[in-house]
């Protein structure tokens, strides 16, 4: 068959000692600076393509494409230890499992995320293999009117994602939808809510809002109450999860990973809706919804999962399209071109050594992430007892460092400052910040499209249910909607029928 | 009075660094140098920037840094080279974005793109593409224009202001059609739709579009340059239908007004190497992008040329950014 032969061929090219060792210090390298609050991928690989030049095209794409899982292994590190998510997806994995390692469940909650990125991640790359080229053609049906419905049902479940009151849930999205449009028309060229400031022309920068409501917030409620926070660290339980654990975990994961695969795929923004997507999921099939938001295993294990497998699968618009499905892989297409290599469909027959190599190589990459993840969570949690005055300095200055580092643009340090403030304003009113997060980033391309959708349609709205995958899609956001207001409603009658009663 | 005062001060100032730039010209470089690249990193003048910086280093002995300061259509990174120390460590990867367009579209001028640049070397001229989705009955830049002033139609840009807008709305001003454009945020979303056939019509950069075009996924209609594309001969020009259409991106580099013209021709000198280097030509090459490795004063004339060009274009087209 073509494909074992093809794939023999891939692990052949990936097993070489060089191209190991290039993997290795690829996911080594990812896992770091995922773990350093803020220095995300996009950064680091942007400081070493210089360095890719002297190497050959398939081990450098190895090692970047390495670094990039890597960080996804290690962003949910300090999402769970300390708050601080450095991307959209490990936001959704700081909601509970920062909880879990409050409650001294930090070990599990890391290691449920680990084996859960494996498994999503050899189960994503095995979709790669099998179905890159059909899963592409699927991907091309997504026009302007389909991702405006995706995005509709992302923010229909974003509302899910509140653990208290739905109307605070709401607020928050419709701040997060404001806060989305800051930076330039792309329709007009209008710069929105910019306050004259070129640096915010492009928007405000999604690492420094969401280190500042999460992350800064967090630590200015810390230093608040010294005291619970010292009770918090001493109390660490085992770290590997027990028989019980894993079988909660088996559903979520599994879910997960289908949710995130088939996201992933969507290049025009669909692998940011996974992790959220899949909470949602959990939630809505938990036996004890109340949990989630309070350390559930299941909030963990779903969307890490599903984040993975995203990460996985957003390579197939790379590899068989040419065409980037978010920045990192802009720059790997950037490294192809460098290399000499000319991206596009052509790849696969042209190249076939560095697409199968490639593919082979997240397999093995994720290989080596659990191996090296797993042991090192006792070290990650022995963190967690160094005494927070040394810790806080230096969790505020290393982000400080990669808010920097994503753009140079003093601003979004300026931003981080004032969504600290915001965050623990809201902390204190008890908004949740998660609503807010999903608004922020759904909220631009919910716009981009319904304007594209209505120019193509020529200002005819029935273009998004006479078109079969978005109406699809609406009818998906309804029964949500219905599914999520249901209970609420019932409650309120329940409490009319008993105050009449009485 | 404070108008003498400042005026008087200003030139002491140039003065002085005039003399210390002149001492320090003579053993220029010394140390490491910037390359601003004013876009993100991965997109094709980031590519170019990469390859030459490259080069250079070699030719300089001393290592160009690559930095990326994208956002605002390429302003915030000319502007942070406009600013810079004009002794040649900090130079500027310019296009036709950052030298012609966004000082024409710009209402808030926040760079003067003659006045506070010292001209390098235009490095390449990159073409454009016309393009289509196969199933788009038309194989023709003239069929094309036909079909449009039968039925409506739309066409995809990397966004409003660019190089691909504008050459589109001088497609739709000199053939006298209405096609309705439809931006995107960059090439590669907007490449994404027209694949699909979302959008049937798009305006590309040549190497982005390239292997699409290669594979038989997009249908190229005509190329933007005078001439044909050498990696693509069997694609017309679209001036053979529309004589005097001409558009093209280009990459040149600038150092800050008043850097040294020892050091300039430093730089030039170095540029003009690494262009001939047999390595460089074969990238450029596969990378579709002519070769020009000017002097700089060719540039500075270049650069007057394309702010005439697009000038009526701009004003035709009615885009302003604020």
């Amino acid at each position: 068959m073509d494909l074992l032969s093809n794939l023999a061929m891939g692990f052949s090219v990936a097993s070489s000692i060089a191209n190991l060792g290039f993997c290795l210090i690829g996911v080594i390298l990812g896992t770091l600076i995922g773990v350093l609050p803020g220095i995300g991928a996009t950064a680091t690989i942007a400081m070493l393509l210089p360095i890719t030049f002297q190497l050959e095209p398939v081990s450098s794409l190895i090692m970047l494409a390495g670094i990039y899982y890597g960080a996804q292994y290690g962003g949910s590190t300090t999402a769970i230890l300390i708050n601080m998510p450095g991307e959209s997806s490990s936001a959704v994995t700081a909601i509970d499992g920062y909880q879990m390692a409050r409650k001294g469940r930090a070990g599990t909650a890391l290691a449920t995320a680990a084996i859960g990125s494996f498994f999503a991640g050899s189960v994503a790359t095995f979709l790669v293999a099998l179905f890159a080229p059909p899963l592409t053609a699927v991907a091309l049906q997504f026009g302007a009117a389909e991702y405006f419905s995706l995005m509709v049902l992302g923010l229909v479940m974003s509302v899910a994602l509140a653990h208290g009151s739905v109307l605070k849930a709401l607020a928050m999205v419709v701040l997060g939808l404001l806060l989305g449009i800051v930076g330039t028309d792309i329709y007009t060229g209008t710069p929105r809510f910019t306050m004259g400031i070129t640096q915010f022309a492009d928007g405000l920068n999604f690492v420094a809002v969401a280190i500042g409501v999460f992350g800064f917030a967090e630590i200015l409620r810390n230093l608040e109450d010294e005291h619970e926070r010292e009770v918090m660290t001493r109390n660490i339980n085992r770290l590997f999860p027990s028989r019980q654990e894993f079988r909660e975990m088996a559903g979520p994961i599994l879910r997960g990973t289908g949710i995130g695969s088939v996201l992933g795929i969507l290049p025009g923004g669909g692998a940011i809706l996974a992790s959220f997507a899949s909470y949602t999921m959990e939630k809505k099939l938990s036996k004890t919804p109340e949990e989630f938001g309070k350390g559930a295993l299941a909030g963990v294990a779903g969307p890490e999962s599903a984040n993975n497998a995203g990460a996985q699968t957003s390579f197939i618009p790379l590899l068989t399209l040419g065409i980037p499905a978010n920045p990192v892989m802009a720059l790997m297409i950037g490294a192809m071109i460098i290399q000499g290599i000319v991206p596009g469909p052509s790849v696969v027959t042209d190249q076939p050594q560095l697409f199968w190599g490639i593919i082979a190589s997240m397999w093995i990459g994720n290989l080596m992430l659990v191996v090296l993840n797993l042991p090192l969570i006792g070290l990650w949690v022995k963190l967690l007892t160094v005494p927070y005055y040394v810790l806080f300095p230096i969790i505020m200055a290393m982000s400080a460092i990669g808010v920097y580092s994503v753009n140079g643009n003093p601003y979004d340090l300026f931003a981080v400052a004032f969504f600290g403030l915001l965050g623990y304003i809201m902390s204190k009113l008890r908004f949740e910040p998660a609503p807010l997060l999903l608004g922020f980033v759904l909220g631009p391309l919910l716009e981009e499209n319904l304007r594209r959708a209505m120019i193509l349609s020529r200002g005819d709205p029935t273009t998004f249910v006479t078109r079969p995958i978005s109406a699809g899609l609406l009818v998906v956001s309804l029964i949500v909607l219905v599914l999520v207001f249901l209970p609420q409603i019932r409650k309120q009658r329940d409490e009319v029928f008993t105050e009449s009663e009485g | 009075m404070i108008l003498t005062l400042t005026r008087r001060a200003l030139m002491g100032t140039a003065l002085a660094f005039g003399l210390a730039g002149a001492a320090a010209a003579q053993d220029f470089p010394d140390r490491a140098i910037t390359l601003v690249i004013p876009f993100a990193a991965g997109g094709s003048t980031d590519v170019v920037g990469r390859i030459v910086a490259d080069r250079m280093s070699q030719e300089l002995g001393q290592q160009i840094v690559v930095q990326n300061v994208g956002g605002a259509g390429g302003s915030l990174g000319a502007q942070q080279v406009a600013k810079a120390d004009a002794d040649g460590y900090t130079i500027l990867m310019g296009t036709v974005a950052t030298h012609a367009l966004n000082p024409l579209i710009l209402k808030q001028k926040p760079y003067d793109p003659v006045a506070d640049f010292a001209p390098v070397s235009l490095l390449v001229l990159v073409p454009n593409v016309l393009a289509v989705n196969p199933a788009l009955p038309v194989n023709t830049v003239q069929e094309l224009i036909d079909l449009a002033k039968k039925e409506p139609l739309a066409y995809a840009s990397s966004g409003n202001g660019t190089p691909l807008h504008l050459s589109g709305e001088l497609f739709k001003t000199m053939a006298g059609v209405d096609i309705t454009h439809i931006p995107y945020k960059g090439s590669g979303p907007a490449l994404t739709d027209v694949l699909g056939n979302q959008v049937p019509v798009i305006f590309d950069n040549l190497p982005s579009a390239s292997s699409h075009i290669s594979s038989g996924k997009l249908k190229a209609l005509g190329v933007t340059t005078a001439e044909r594309a050498p990696s693509f001969p069997d694609v017309p020009a679209i001036a053979e239908t529309l004589p005097g259409y001409e558009t093209y991106s280009w990459n040149a580099l600038f150092a800050p007004a008043g850097t040294p013209p020892e050091v300039v021709e430093t730089l030039a000198s170095a540029a003009k190497t690494a262009m001939a280097d047999p390595a460089v030509v074969a990238r450029m090459a596969e990378f579709s992008a002519e070769i020009v490795a000017s002097g700089p004063e060719e540039l500075a004339e270049h650069v007057k040329a394309e702010m005439t060009k697009w000038e009526p274009v701009v004003v035709e087209a009615n885009v302003s950014l604020d």
